[in-house]
């Protein structure tokens, strides 16, 4: 099995864990999902606070979960502020290659 | 300024201070331990910087390290975040009560709480008998943080409660 193809699977089971975790939780938009490294996962939800910037928290890999991850949330309006390039992404984030995810199955 | 006043400032600044250590231990290859000592000493600082302003007196507040939950507590009532979190008093209440069992997990990280249990910091003896370094120790605490919906937003609140301090507390 691919190491990318591990990733993805990984991925996707954070994905689909959030949304069962949090029923407010709109979308999630899975950035650069290319990369091999790291997933970057930027989540919508009217649950979390209208900070007006993007902030991440980065998480080192470690034996339970072998990829770093960096997680932000934002609202839907922060969002629609994101897409209108009104509130920057964090830096080396970028829209053009991204995943969206929302509340149905996530296929793993 | 007030003795209380310069007692916040300067928790205030540790916690801020801490704060960027728990990033930078983050972003780098440091041991769980540390990361999570760091993030526990910025939340009970940050707490403290709070609770310092209030009722107790300056030594229950200054010596204590439950601070943390009990600031969150109080915050959930906070009107200034009532009204940029659009929420009923007892929705605000609700969502704030649903981060306290991880706030609590990382309030019982420090050493005088822990009772003689696993801490970021001392070594202590297991139920077997296994005396054990934190440094070697795998915290499940750092698991809940990043792969639960609360953990993200608990840090996201005590960045946001660090930065923005004045904004909502003073």
């Amino acid at each position: 099995m691919s190491q990318n193809h591990n990733i993805v699977a990984a991925a996707k089971n954070l994905i689909q864990e959030h949304f069962e975790q949090d029923p407010h939780l709109e979308k999630v938009i899975w950035i650069d999902p290319n990369q091999t490294k790291e997933i970057r996962l930027l989540e919508i939800t009217p649950e979390t606070f209208p900070a007006g910037a993007v902030l991440s928290f980065y998480f080192p890999p470690d034996a339970e979960f072998p990829y770093a991850m960096t997680i932000a949330e934002i609202t839907p309006n922060e969002w629609q502020q994101v897409l209108r390039g009104e509130i920057p992404l964090p830096e080396g984030w970028t829209l053009e290659n991204h995943q969206t995810y929302s509340g149905e199955v996530v296929t793993v | 300024m007030s003795e209380r006043q310069n007692w916040q400032t300067a928790f205030l600044k540790q916690a801020r201070a801490d704060w960027e250590a728990y990033q930078k231990t983050s972003r780098a290859t440091w041991s769980a331990c540390h990361r999570l000592q760091f993030l526990q000493m910025a939340s009970e600082k940050l707490g403290k910087a709070f609770l310092v302003a209030g009722p107790s007196s300056l030594e229950t507040t200054t010596q204590s390290h439950a601070a943390f939950v009990k600031f969150l507590r109080i915050v959930s009532n906070n009107r200034k975040l009532k009204n940029l979190l659009n929420k009923k008093r007892s929705q605000q209440r609700k969502h704030f009560n649903q981060l306290l069992p991880l706030a609590y997990e990382i309030e019982l990280l420090a050493p005088a709480l822990a009772q003689s249990g696993p801490n970021p910091e001392y070594p202590w003896k297991d139920a077997a008998g296994n005396v054990l370094a934190p440094v070697e120790y795998p915290f499940q605490l750092l698991q809940q943080l990043q792969k639960t919906r609360q953990g993200v937003q608990l840090l996201k609140y005590i960045e946001i409660f660090l930065t923005r301090f004045e904004e909502f507390f003073t």
